[in-house]
């Protein structure tokens, strides 16, 4: 008898089992759980982050890091309160906000690119620098009351049931999944995170795939930070502080390894709808965001431990079967 | 070393067997080893070598078979207990701390040296080991830097600081020039007269019959043979290896010259190489011979666009280039083969269909920028038959697949590039017999179509049998370029040591 | 040249120049400031460098060996609320066993991340991201959400801050500052001199190697982690005394200084190079800039972040440029003295000789 742990040993195969039972006792604990009108509500509380999770996927996978993505969500947000606070048109104050994000990455881009920092040290500088940009620039003001039909976006639907932060991560997921997986350029990033030297030995430009995934990726959160400022209403300092921790931990429990080369948009898109569900869920049941975002750091570590372990048991297992072998064979 | 027989032995393995998975990799193999003795195990990759070797060390544990030391049964559960029992191995990398300094490397694994580490005893306990060995290093510097053979030294240095009995040397020469191996060979000379066990792994037979005691052969993981040196020839354990019979060594056949392809001048880059001038013709082997630090490498990463050159010229098909890039070399038509497989040759946690389009994947996309699979796949699958490589599927992942079938992936992979000239550095290090004579074969019928080829090789029979003409290089300086018919061993090596030729070689020199 | 070479290695020339920016930027504030080199300016930098700095030494153990703790900021605010509120309760509990609750409580949590790195075998920034939630996850529940507040400590501890060490001349050393520089010492001299502070940077240096190296790489790691998490635990007593008010959300962001610190100081990421004493340094840059840019008049007070982002990032980047240099000028040095030394043609191959 010979239990079968493969499926255990599959990131995807896990987190799939994991997500049908979140969802299937969500189901029937709460009724009217499987409505389009749930759903919509339940991606639209942590949009923004899952957006920049598609990108931060590639980044990982790629073998780098970007902890300055919820800065530059503020900062951008914070660049257009301040253009539209200064008597910009709210289109114009809109692109200045992306245009600081793209900025941004540019910044980050020629750090890591040109200078050659590893990416950890110069998103940390970022994560400090940009958010204090943020702070430069509205100091302690929060500014609000942007016109009325930028407001409707962030918070009424669009199309459908749909609003609009919505259409633009499908818009971005089935992107980033054909770019990531189909594409001559995800395959790229798949060699460099395995290996940035057989990359370079094999004529692919390591370099400047590494600097447009950080334009790219501030791009993406500034446009993540302004759709963020939409739904709040409201832009300040502070906003989306903290958030990259949310971020990585989604990218994280997908699948990706933190050291590069593996996990797909497939398994992040599993581990965001865990998330979603379970935090949803635990909402429902009463439990505080504090105690949903620990139960995601206990699920994150089991994520890696468990499937470890199964491979331990499972040599053990074959130690003592080979060790009775040779019992037998002795006698 | 007749009296080894009436000796007792160190370790005796007795009828060991090994499965992982699907792979029988040790079958009922046994192995004895007395002190005082050098004993060559050999075999073809896959054989069971590096298994053995695993067991003996304690990283994995054998299915069934027993292990006696001094005579009793032991069983080794970690390479921590394999150490303190007096087994040690060196690998083909060397396991070095390059953070730590040379003593330190040392005596890294010691657990009796004191709550307090007394650097002054440590560099003169250090430097009276390598004394021993008669090695000079200064034990202060970090091991960072120092070179593949010093760091073999300092881990021979720290195998017996622990007071080895049993020295495991897995192809402790694969990436050593000769002269390095002569080096090597006299620690491992004193070592023998200290009464050390030693198994010797190694894959250049020159090697093996030059310091062996006794020669064991494993095939397909089942034990072949064990015979004292003085009883077994040379093309007898080369049939045991592989099963056949094997062909001489292989020689380049003539190809007739074709059109000037390269010609290089007064190349030089700082810190590394200067004035170098060469001409490649079509249809041509170049073979870069000199010791290792002589800077082959730095040349052919510089025609790669690695590490470009700063001062000389490169004229490619007449035209004056300047290579800044290695994608600006591919367009180009050059593809530069590593000797670091591992490292720098192939992506190993990859399929070998992505590792073979790699440098060319620009070809397989369509209008869209997507990959066109089915496309890649044929090309895998014509390589996979063109070169023979073995493997159930070119969907597996290149990291699980022999020595030899890598070497033949990576060279997939730059052929598919169709490369006018190709540089293949360290072509055959680390691959058994049969593949090796197989990438020879491919050289010679790519030199036949009239690729111009750059081969960088330390193995010194292989460049002489291989190469059109020599070009020599000794510490980033050429030394001369010898025609096929005036490339004698004593020549080359002679010019690769940097000692004044008696008479100057004549027609040597070339622009 | 030659002796010079041997002693000094490029790395302790880096944490010359790191001394040498510290006194360039106080010399340039010196200008900039008012009356900026005053005993209080001292008193002010050393009395915030202090928590930082002790936890900042536990990270560089963490990071020497190329892992990373993240979970340090939850459980500096864990320490400090728990310990915090059984003082509240119960005031007189004796000092000395209150510090030792505070150590023992922050090894407790660091011995479960050990154990997840390094017999888990689960990647170190998973486990601590994982507990940075999860240690403030429990912290909150147990809280209630109600915060320590100063009037109920007891004295000694409100009182502890401004308690001087000794005096030096006119600079008065507190007694938190000289705990954190003690810690430092200790931890410099344990890297330098014991083989398990040796073994760290083994381990860190070439990871496969220590695997087979013998000695037990497994236990070493979780060590380190155990003594991150105390010293974190410490910080979060220090922490506790400085600030009286502690809230659920105290000590977050610490983890991510205690990073800076460390990188500033050249202790590298990928495990290795650096020391507690470079930490040390770093934490000083640091905290240096960020007290003396408030106090600058030439610009808001809210360009603090914004400039620190930017002079970690040149701070680094100066240093890896003069790191390089010096490397290449070091492995030239190498390489002339064996080439000139041993030619390989009569003496034998680079390193050898007869």
């Amino acid at each position: 008898m010979r239990p079968d742990w493969s499926i255990f040993r599959r990131w995807e195969g896990l987190l799939l089992i994991l997500l049908i039972l979140i969802v299937g006792y969500n189901a029937l604990s709460t009724p009217g759980y499987l409505t389009v009108g749930n759903w919509v509500n339940l991606f639209q509380l942590s949009i923004e982050k899952i957006i920049v999770a598609l990108i931060m996927t590639f980044i990982i996978i790629n073998a780098e890091i970007d902890l300055s993505v919820a800065s530059v969500m503020g900062f951008s947000a914070c660049m257009m309160g301040f253009l539209f606070a200064g008597g910009m048109p709210m289109e114009w104050a809109i692109a200045g906000g992306l245009l600081a994000g793209f900025v941004a990455g540019l910044f980050n881009s020629f750090w890591i690119g040109i200078v050659g920092l590893p990416s950890l040290v110069v998103t940390l500088a970022g994560l400090i620098g940009y958010r204090g940009l943020a702070y430069v620039l509205l100091e302690d003001r929060s500014i609000g009351e942007f016109p009325a039909w930028f407001d409707r976006l962030g918070q009424q639907p669009l199309i459908g049931p749909f609003p609009l932060a919505l259409i633009v991560f499908f818009v971005l997921l089935i992107f980033a999944i054909i770019v990531l997986q189909y594409s001559g350029f995800g395959r790229y990033v798949y060699v460099i995170g395995n290996s940035k030297d057989v990359a370079r030995y094999s004529g692919v430009r390591v370099r400047r795939t590494k600097m447009i995934l950080f334009v790219v990726s501030s791009t993406v959160a500034a446009l993540a930070g302004i759709l963020y400022a939409a739904r709040l209403g409201a832009v300040r300092g502070d906003m989306a502080l903290g958030f990259e921790l949310d971020i990585i931990t989604m990218v994280l429990l997908g699948g990706v390894s933190i050291f590069g080369g593996t996990g797909t948009m497939w398994g992040v898109l599993l581990s965001v709808l865990i998330i979603l569900n379970l935090r949803n869920g635990m909402g429902l049941a009463n439990f505080s965001g504090h105690v949903q975002t620990g139960v995601i750091g206990v699920l994150l570590i089991l994520s890696v431990l468990v499937p470890n372990l199964a491979g331990t048991v499972q040599a053990a297992l074959k130690r003592r079967r080979a060790r009775t072998v040779e019992v037998v064979a002795a006698e | 070393m007749a009296e080894t027989q009436t000796k007792q032995p160190i370790l005796e393995m007795q009828h060991i067997s090994k499965r992982f998975d699907a792979t029988q990799a040790l079958e009922d193999v046994s192995l004895t080893l007395y002190p005082g003795e050098v004993h060559a195990l050999i075999g073809e990759n896959g054989a069971g070598k590096s298994t053995l070797i695993k067991i003996m060390t304690g990283v994995h544990r054998p299915d069934t078979g027993t292990i006696l030391l001094d005579g009793q049964p032991t069983h080794i559960n970690n390479s921590q207990e394999a150490q303190t029992l007096g087994i040690a191995a060196i690998y083909q990398e060397p396991m070095i701390f390059p953070d730590l300094n040379v003593a330190e490397n040392i005596f890294i694994s010691h657990r009796s040296r004191g709550m307090v580490v007394n650097w002054g005893r440590l560099f003169k306990d250090a430097e009276a080991i390598l004394a021993q060995l008669d090695v000079k290093l200064d034990v202060r510097m970090p091991a960072r830097g120092l070179t593949l053979a010093a760091q073999q030294a300092v881990e021979i240095g720290k195998a017996i600081s622990l007071k080895v009995r049993v020295l495991i040397m897995d192809e402790p020469t694969a990436s050593l020039s000769a002269h390095e191996v002569d080096q090597l060979f006299r620690l491992v000379n004193t070592l023998r007269s200290q009464g050390v066990a030693i198994l010797f792994i190694g894959h250049r037979m020159e090697e093996v019959f030059r310091i062996a005691d006794r020669i064991t052969v494993l095939r397909d993981g089942k034990y072949i043979s064990s015979r004292p040196k003085a009883e077994v020839k040379r093309d007898q354990v080369i049939r045991e290896m592989v099963g056949r019979d094997a062909g001489d060594f292989f020689a380049k056949s003539e190809v007739p010259r074709g059109d000037l392809l390269m010609s290089v001048r007064g190349l030089g880059k700082e810190g590394a190489f200067t004035d170098v001038s060469f001409d490649v013709y079509q249809g041509e082997v170049l073979g870069f011979a000199g010791l290792i630090g002589a800077r082959r490498t730095d040349v052919g990463l510089a025609l790669f666009g690695i590490e470009p050159a700063d001062t000389g010229e490169i004229t490619f098909e007449g035209k004056p280039v300047a290579i800044k890039a290695p994608d600006h070399a591919l367009k180009l038509g050059i593809a530069y083969v590593t000797e670091d497989r591992r490292g720098l040759g192939l992506v190993m946690p990859m399929s070998i269909t992505t590792n073979i389009s790699l440098p060319t994947l620009r070809r397989y996309l369509s209008a869209l920028g997507l990959v066109r699979r089915p496309e890649e796949q044929r090309t895998a699958e014509s390589f996979r038959e063109q070169l023979m490589i073995r493997t159930p599927s070119v969907a597996l992942d290149v990291g699980k697949l022999s020595g030899g079938n890598q070497q033949k992936v990576m060279l997939s992979k730059w052929l598919n590039a169709r490369p006018k000239l190709l540089i293949l550095d360290e072509p055959t290090r680390g691959i058994d017999v049969r593949a090796k004579a197989e990438v020879h074969h491919i050289i010679n019928d790519l030199a036949a179509e009239g690729l111009g080829i750059i081969l960088i090789s330390s193995d010194l029979p292989e460049v002489l049998a291989m190469s059109d003409r020599v070009l020599v290089m000794r510490e980033g300086r050429q030394m001369g370029i010898f025609d096929r018919k005036d490339a004698t061993q004593e020549r080359v090596m002679t010019a690769a040591m940097g000692q004044q030729e008696h008479q100057e070689p004549t027609g040597a020199v070339q622009g | 040249m030659n002796t010079i070479r041997r002693r000094f290695q490029p790395e302790q020339i880096r944490e010359l120049v790191l001394i040498a920016l510290i006194i360039g930027i106080l010399i340039f504030f010196g200008t900039q400031i008012d009356n900026y080199f005053s005993p209080r300016t001292f008193t002010r930098i050393s009395t915030s460098v202090a928590v930082i700095a002790v936890v900042a030494v536990g990270q560089t153990l963490v990071i020497l060996t190329r892992n990373i703790d993240l979970s340090v900021g939850s459980i500096v605010g864990f320490t400090a609320y728990i310990v915090g509120t059984i003082l509240s309760i119960n005031n007189d509990i004796p000092p000395v066993a209150v510090v030792l609750m505070a150590v023992a409580m922050g090894a407790v949590m660091g011995s479960i991340n050990g154990l997840l790195v390094a017999y888990g075998r689960v990647p170190a920034i998973i486990v601590t991201l994982g507990t940075l939630a999860i240690f403030r996850t429990v912290l909150v529940e147990i809280s209630g959400a109600n915060s320590v507040l100063t009037n109920e400590l007891p004295r000694w501890l409100v009182n502890l801050p401004p308690v001087n060490a000794f005096t030096l001349g006119p600079l008065d050393i507190r007694l938190l500052f000289f705990l954190a520089v003690v810690v430092v010492i200790i931890f410099q001299l344990v890297v330098s001199y014991l083989p398990w502070g040796r073994r760290l940077y083994a381990i860190g240096s070439n990871p496969d190697a220590a695997r087979v190296a013998g000695f037990p790489a497994q236990r070493i790691i979780f060590t380190a982690f155990v003594l991150s998490g105390a010293l974190a635990g410490l910080g979060g007593f220090m922490f506790l005394a400085r600030f009286g008010n502690i809230t659920v959300v105290a000590g977050q962001g610490i983890e991510l200084q205690s990073v800076a610190a460390a990188v500033v100081g050249g202790v590298n990421i990928n495990g290795g190079l650096g020391s507690p004493f470079g930490a040390f340094l770093g934490a000083i840059l640091i905290d240096v800039l960020d007290n003396s840019l408030i106090r600058w008049l030439a610009i808001s007070e809210f360009w603090r972040d914004a400039l620190l982002g930017l002079l970690i990032l040149l701070a680094v980047a100066t240093d890896t440029v003069i790191m390089n240099r010096l490397r290449k000028v070091w492995a030239r040095h190498e390489l002339q003295v064996s080439g000139d030394g041993e030619p390989p043609a009569e003496k034998g191959g680079a390193g050898y000789a007869a």
